[in-house]
C-alpha cells in the first residue's frame, strides 16, 4: 500500500531549499525573504526564533505504520518529542532547528512522506473522512480519491503558488462531521444509477468571515474529480485576489463575482479541460481485510473496564469481524516514544492499518476481534486518554497564542482545565455526546463554527484593562441537506471558562431527554440557556479585586495584544477596532431616538472618542491617556491626508479639551464617524489604506471609458504589461481608464503607451495616485 | 484573451516588447516547433523556447545521456546519465515551464519516418551532427514546405541559416550534396568549444521565435558563420540554385532516402 506520490522534482526542491537555508543563515536573504520560502515547504517559525515546526502531509489521514515511527523517531531525535495531529489530518513536529530541517525532510522523503504545501497558499492536505472504507453506512471508499487527487496536485508546480490557500475535503458520506460543506471545495460520495460519484460544493469556510459551501455540481462521474479541481485552481489562479490577503479565498471570489459569473468562469476552464481530454483520476483500491502477518498471542480479557472502553471507542467495520478502535489523544499529542511502540504494534496489522482524524485522534483498522485485547493491554503503554469518556477526546483547541502569531487566548491552557472541572462535575460524560472546540482567535482553526459548543478567542475590555475571553457558540450542523454554523452567542473570560461549561452541560443533561442531539437543543432552549449561563460571569471583577483574570490559563505573563508584532497580529487589531466601530455604532443608533440634551451630548462624545481611537492600533499607536488619542489621531490620520483636514479644527479642540458642547459639532462628528468608517473599509491586509474610494466607472463623462483598469499598488513594469493586456482586444479609438501610482510608474507608463502608438487624452493627479484615459491606437 | 494571471507575469517581458506583445505571445503558446537532436545545440534551443512558452515543442533524439555530452548539452545534468536524452530534456523544459507540452521521439529520423513526424509542425530546428541528417532534414522540410533553421558546430566555429522552402535559398542550393566520406572529420579529430553550442543552439532559437512571432528579418538567403577564437561574425549571401536537387524547378529529388554516412558524435 501507498500514501500519496512525492513530486518528481521534490528531490531538487529540497536540494535548492537547502541552498536557501545556508543562504539565511548567512545572512543573504532576510528573514521575510525566507518566510516566503519556508511557509510553502510547511514550515513555520514558532514564536522562539529560528525554531521551526514542520507539518508533513498525509492524504486523507492515511499513514502507514512506518511512516508514523519515522516521523517518531525524527521529533524523537531533532524536535520536542512530540507527534502532533492536526485538525487537517497531518503530523507536526515542533521544536526543529534550522540547521535539521533539510536533513528531516531527507528522511521523510524516504518513507515517502513530504511537508511541501502544508503551508502558505497552497494545495493544502486534502482531508477525508477518516472511517472511509470501514464504515458500514457510507457510499463508498473515498480513500483512493483523496490519495490519486493528492499525488495529481502536489506533481503541479502551479499548486504552490496560487492567490491563496486552497482547502479539499472529501466526505464518503457516513459521518455527521464532514469538512465538505464547508470548505474551498468539497466532494460528498454519492451513488447515482449504480455509479460513484460525487456531489461538490465549493467556496465554503471557516476563519474570520465563514460561509457555507455552494453546490457546484451535484454530481459527477468520480473520474472527473481531477478535472474540477484542476478548473476550480485554474480559475482562482486567474481571478483571485492576491492583493488584500484576508479577501483572497475562494469564498470571497465567490462573493465578489457573484454565482452566475463565479459558475461562468468556473465552466469556461472546466469545458477547455474536458475538451483537451484531460486526464481521469486513476483509482487504486485501498483494501480492508484481515491483514495479520504475525503470530501475535491473542489477548482474551474479561473484564469490566474492558468492555467500557470497548463501548466508548470500539467500532465494528463493514468488513465482517474487523473492527476500528479509536485512540483519543490529548490535542492531539502523542509522545514520540508511544508513537514508536504504536507504530511497531500496528506493523502486526498491516500496512493499511491506521488514520488521524480531523478531531486530532487516531483511528486503528482492520484489527480481528479477537486481537481487541491486545490493543487493550497496549493502552497502559502508551500515554491517550482511552479511559477517559468520548467527550474529552473529542475537544479541539488550535495551537494558540503560545506558537501562533495570530492569537489571542491560549486554548491549549484552558482546554485541560475545562476537562478538569467536567471530571470534578459529577456529570455522566458518557451520556454527553458534545463536541467542544476552541480557537484562540476568530480564524477558526480550533474549528468553532463547527462546534456543538465553540469558544474564539477575544479581547475583553474592564476598564482600562485587557483580558483574555472567549465569545461563545453554539449549535452548528453541518450535512448535506442542512449545514449551519455555530451562532455567537455570548461571551466569558477565559477564567470562567471551565465552570461556565460545567454549568452549560448541566442544564443540557437535565434537559437532554426531550432533545435528539445538543444541536436541536441549542436551537431552540439552549439558545437562552447559554445566555442566561453567561450572565452569571458577566461581572468581571478589576485587576485590583482578582488579577488572575487578567493572565492567560498557563501564560507566564499579564495579558496583552501589541508585542510590538504589529502587523502579524491581524486577527487581534480587528478585535480592538471592532470594539470602537460597535460604540459608534450603537451610539449613531440611540442617537437617532434619544432626546435628552446630555444623553445626546454624551453619545457624541464617545463617537467623536472611539472613531478617532479605532483605528490608532493599525499603526501600532495605543494611547496612554483620553485626550492623547485626539493627539495621535491628528497627527498619524489628519496630517497625512487620511482624514479629511476639515475636522483638524474639532480635533484639536478636543485635544484640549475645550468642547463643552458636543451638540453644536454634531454634523461634522457624524461625517467623521462615516469617513473613519469609510477608511476602514479601504483598508487591505498590510493594513494600508485607499485614500479615495475606486472609481469604478469614472464619473464625469469627458472621462468616460470602455475599460477601466486600477493598476495602483503594481510596480513597473508590470503595471504596463497590465495596461498593454487591457489595451490588445480593444478596438481602435476605444478609450481606456488607468490609475497609477505616484512616482516611478506615472513618470514611465504613459511614455510607454505613446511610443505604441497610443494617445494619453488626460493625466491627472487625484490625491495620492494618478488617473489616466488612453485611446487606443 | 486567455493569459491568465501567472502567465501575464511569466511573460511580462515578451508583452512589453512593443513588435511582440500579447499577440506576439498568444503566437508562441499556439506554436508547434519540432526540435532534432537533443545534444549541444538542441539543448538551449529546447530551454529558451520552453522558457518562451512555445506551445507545443517536439524533441526528436535516439541517444541516452553519455557524460561526454554534459560538457555542452547544457539541458542534461549529471544525474541523467544513461536517461534517454528526450526525456532528460523534456523533464527539464516541464520544470522551465509547464505550460508547454513537450512532445518526445526517442528516434532516429530516417527518410521513411521524417516527413511523418515533421508534418503538422510550423518550425523545425536542426540541431543534428550529420551532413547526412543535414541534407535529410533540408529535403523533407522542402518536401513539406516546413520552414527551418540550419546549424552546424564544429572545433570553434558555426554556421546557420534559416530556410523558407521555396521562397528562400535551400541548404542544398548551397552545399549541392554531403562532402565524401573521408573529408569529414571523425570525432577524434575533432573537439568543440562548449559554449559554442551554447551561442549557435540560441542563435537558432531567436530564429524560430522570430519566425512565429514575425518580428524582424530571418536569415533567408543567408549563412551566418563566426569564429570564436576572433569573435568574428561573417554573412554570405546568396540566391536560390536554379539548379538545386531539391526545390529548384528542375529538382529531382522527390523522394527520401538515407545518404550513407557514419553520424559523427560532435555536435550533439
Ligand atoms: C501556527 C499558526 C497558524 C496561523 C497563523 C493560522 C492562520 C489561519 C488563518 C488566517 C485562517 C483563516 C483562513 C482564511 O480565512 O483565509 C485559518 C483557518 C484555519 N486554520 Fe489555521 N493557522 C495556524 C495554525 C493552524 C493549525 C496548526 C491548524 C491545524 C492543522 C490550522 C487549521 C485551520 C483550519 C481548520 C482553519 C479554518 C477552516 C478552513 O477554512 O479550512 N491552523 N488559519
Ligand atoms: S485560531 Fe487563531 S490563534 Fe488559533 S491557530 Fe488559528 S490563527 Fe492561531
Ligand atoms: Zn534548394
Amino acid at each position: 500500500m501507498k500514501s500519496y506520490d512525492l513530486p518528481k522534482n521534490l528531490i531538487d526542491e529540497v536540494k535548492e531549499f537547502e541552498y536557501k537555508i545556508k543562504e539565511f543563515q548567512a545572512g543573504a536573504i532576510n528573514p521575510v525573504q525566507f518566510k516566503g520560502i519556508r511557509v510553502p515547504h510547511g514550515i513555520y517559525e514558532q514564536r522562539e526564533p529560528m525554531t521551526h515546526m514542520m507539518r508533513i502531509r498525509c492524504a486523507g489521514g492515511i499513514a502507514l505504520p512506518r511512516q508514523l515511527k519515522k516521523t517518531a523517531e525524527l521529533a524523537e531525535k531533532y524536535g520536542s518529542g512530540i507527534v502532533h495531529i492536526t485538525t487537517r489530518q497531518e503530523m507536526q513536529i515542533h521544536n526543529v532547528k534550522i540547521q535539521d530541517i533539510v536533513t528531516i525532510y531527507r528522511e521523510l522523503i524516504s518513507v515517502g512522506l513530504s511537508s511541501r504545501g502544508g503551508g502558505g497558499n497552497t494545495i493544502r492536505n486534502i482531508v477525508a473522512s477518516h472511517d472511509s472504507g470501514v464504515n458500514p453506512k457510507e457510499a463508498f471508499d473515498i480513500g483512493p480519491h483523496t490519495v490519486a487527487l493528492t499525488s495529481k496536485m502536489i506533481a503541479k508546480e502551479n499548486s504552490f503558488n496560487l492567490p491563496r490557500k486552497f482547502k479539499i475535503s472529501f466526505s464518503n458520506g457516513g459521518e455527521i462531521d464532514s469538512r465538505a460543506m464547508i470548505t474551498d471545495l468539497g466532494f460528498l460520495a454519492k451513488i447515482k444509477d449504480g455509479q460513484k460519484g460525487f456531489k461538490v460544493f465549493c467556496a465554503g469556510g471557516m476563519g474570520a468571515s465563514s460561509a457555507l459551501g455552494v453546490v457546484l455540481f451535484d454530481f459527477i462521474e468520480e473520474d472527473k474529480v481531477y478535472c474540477v479541481t484542476e478548473a476550480l485552481k485554474l480559475m482562482f489562479n486567474a481571478y483571485g485576489n492576491r492583493r488584500q490577503k484576508h479577501k483572497s479565498r475562494i469564498r470571497f471570489l465567490y462573493k465578489s463575482l457573484g454565482e452566475e459569473k463565479f459558475k461562468q468562469y468556473f465552466n469556461e476552464e472546466y469545458q477547455k479541460l474536458l475538451q483537451n481530454g484531460y486526464p481521469v483520476l486513476e483509482l487504486e483500491e485501498i483494501e480492508n481485510k484481515d491483514n495479520k502477518n504475525n503470530s501475535l498471542k491473542e489477548e482474551d480479557i474479561s473484564a469490566p473496564e474492558f468492555e467500557l472502553w470497548k463501548n466508548r471507542y470500539v467500532k465494528e467495520q463493514k468488513q465482517e469481524g474487523l473492527f476500528s478502535v479509536e485512540l483519543p489523544l490529548f490535542l492531539g499529542d502523542i509522545t514520540a516514544k508511544d508513537a514508536v511502540k504504536l507504530a511497531e504494534f500496528l506493523e502486526n496489522f498491516g500496512e493499511n492499518s491506521l488514520r488521524f482524524s480531523i478531531d486530532q485522534n487516531m483511528h486503528l483498522r482492520n484489527i480481528p476481534e479477537a486481537y481487541l485485547g491486545n490493543v487493550f493491554r497496549l493502552l497502559p503503554e502508551i500515554k491517550t486518554i482511552s479511559d477517559k469518556p468520548s467527550l474529552t477526546g473529542k475537544m479541539i483547541a488550535c495551537t494558540g497564542a503560545d506558537t501562533c502569531k495570530l492569537g489571542l487566548c491560549l486554548p491549549r491552557g484552558v482546554t485541560p482545565e475545562i476537562q478538569r472541572a467536567l471530571f470534578e462535575s459529577g456529570l455522566d460524560l458518557d451520556k454527553l455526546d458534545v463536541r467542544i472546540h476552541v480557537s484562540g482567535c476568530a480564524n477558526s482553526c480550533g474549528c468553532h463554527h463547527s462546534a456543538d459548543l465553540g469558544f474564539k478567542g477575544k479581547i475583553m475590555r474592564k476598564d482600562k484593562e485587557l483580558l483574555p475571553a472567549y465569545v461563545v457558540l453554539a449549535g452548528a450542523v453541518i450535512s448535506e441537506n442542512e449545514s449551519r454554523f455555530a451562532e455567537e452567542l455570548t461571551e466569558v473570560a477565559s477564567k470562567d471558562m471551565p465552570s461556565f461549561v460545567v454549568d452549560v452541560l448541566k442544564i443540557y443533561s437535565e434537559k437532554k431527554a426531550r432533545f435528539n442531539s445538543f444541536y436541536e437543543y441549542a436551537q431552540n432552549e439552549g439558545r437562552e440557556d447559554i445566555i442566561e449561563a453567561a450572565k452569571k460571569y458577566s461581572n468581571i471583577p478589576s485587576y485590583e479585586e482578582d488579577a488572575s483574570y487578567y493572565t492567560d490559563w498557563t501564560a507566564k505573563e499579564k495579558f496583552t495584544v501589541l508585542k510590538g508584532q504589529k502587523a502579524e497580529c491581524s486577527a487581534s487589531l480587528y478585535d480592538m477596532i471592532d470594539f470602537d466601530k460597535e460604540i459608534i455604532d450603537n451610539s449613531l443608533e440611540k442617537l437617532e431616538s434619544v432626546e435628552g440634551q446630555e444623553e445626546r451630548n454624551n453619545l457624541l462624545k464617545k463617537i467623536l472618542f472611539s472613531a478617532s481611537r479605532m483605528l490608532l492600533v493599525t499603526k501600532g499607536l495605543e494611547a496612554s491617556d483620553e485626550l492623547s488619542v485626539y493627539g495621535l489621531f491628528l497627527k498619524n490620520f489628519i496630517g497625512p491626508n487620511l482624514v479629511s483636514g476639515e475636522f483638524a479644527d474639532m480635533i484639536k479642540k478636543a485635544q484640549n479639551a475645550e468642547i463643552g458642547d458636543y451638540k453644536a459639532f454634531e454634523d461634522k462628528i457624524i461625517k467623521l464617524a462615516d469617513s473613519v468608517k469609510k477608511l476602514y473599509e479601504s483598508m487591505d491586509d498590510s493594513l494600508q489604506f485607499k485614500t479615495e474610494e475606486s472609481p469604478e466607472e469614472p464619473s464625469s463623462d469627458e472621462n468616460s471609458a470602455e475599460k477601466f483598469k486600477d493598476l495602483r499598488g503594481v510596480k513597473c513594469p508590470m503595471n504596463f504589461v497590465k495596461a498593454k493586456i487591457e489595451l490588445t482586444p480593444m478596438k481602435s479609438g476605444d478609450k481606456l481608464a488607468l490609475l497609477l501610482d505616484d512616482g516611478e510608474p506615472i513618470e514611465n507608463v504613459p511614455g510607454s503607451i505613446e511610443s505604441e502608438g497610443h494617445a494619453i487624452l488626460k493625466k491627472e493627479k487625484q490625491a495620492e495616485h494618478w488617473f489616466l484615459l488612453v485611446k487606443k491606437g | 484573451m486567455n493569459l491568465n494571471e501567472e502567465q501575464i507575469e511569466r511573460y511580462s517581458r515578451h508583452i512589453l516588447l512593443k513588435d511582440v506583445g500579447v499577440e506576439g505571445q498568444m503566437k508562441l503558446l499556439n506554436a508547434k516547433v519540432l526540435i532534432i537532436g537533443a545534444g549541444g545545440l538542441g539543448a538551449p534551443a529546447a530551454m529558451y523556447l520552453a522558457a518562451a512558452g512555445v506551445g507545443t515543442i517536439g524533441i526528436a533524439d535516439k541517444d541516452k545521456v553519455d557524460i561526454t555530452n554534459l560538457q555542452r548539452q547544457i539541458i542534461h545534468f549529471t544525474k541523467d546519465i544513461d536517461v534517454e536524452k528526450v526525456s532528460s530534456a523534456k523533464e527539464k523544459m516541464n520544470q522551465i515551464n509547464p505550460d508547454v507540452e513537450v512532445k518526445t521521439y526517442n528516434e532516429f529520423l530516417m527518410a521513411n519516418n521524417i516527413r511523418e513526424i515533421i508534418r503538422g509542425y510550423d518550425f523545425v530546428i536542426d540541431g543534428t551532427d550529420s551532413f547526412a541528417s543535414k541534407f535529410l532534414i533540408n529535403d523533407a522540410c522542402v518536401l513539406e514546405g516546413i520552414p527551418f533553421s540550419h546549424g552546424g558546430i564544429l572545433r570553434f566555429d558555426g554556421q546557420t541559416m534559416t530556410v523558407k522552402p521555396n521562397d528562400t535559398a535551400c541548404y542544398r542550393c548551397v552545399f549541392i550534396k554531403p562532402p565524401p566520406a573521408n573529408v569529414v572529420p571523425t570525432c577524434s579529430q575533432a573537439g568543440v568549444l562548449g559554449a559554442i553550442a551554447g551561442m549557435l543552439g540560441t542563435i537558432q532559437a531567436a530564429e524560430a521565435l522570430k519566425f512565429i512571432t514575425g518580428v524582424g528579418e530571418p536569415l533567408y538567403n543567408k549563412l551566418l558563420s563566426f569564429d570564436a577564437k576572433s569573435m568574428r561574425f561573417r554573412e554570405i549571401k546568396f540566391k536560390k540554385n536554379d539548379k538545386c536537387g531539391v526545390c529548384s524547378e528542375n529538382a529531382h529529388i522527390t523522394e527520401l532516402k538515407d545518404e550513407e554516412q557514419a553520424a559523427c558524435d560532435l555536435t550533439t
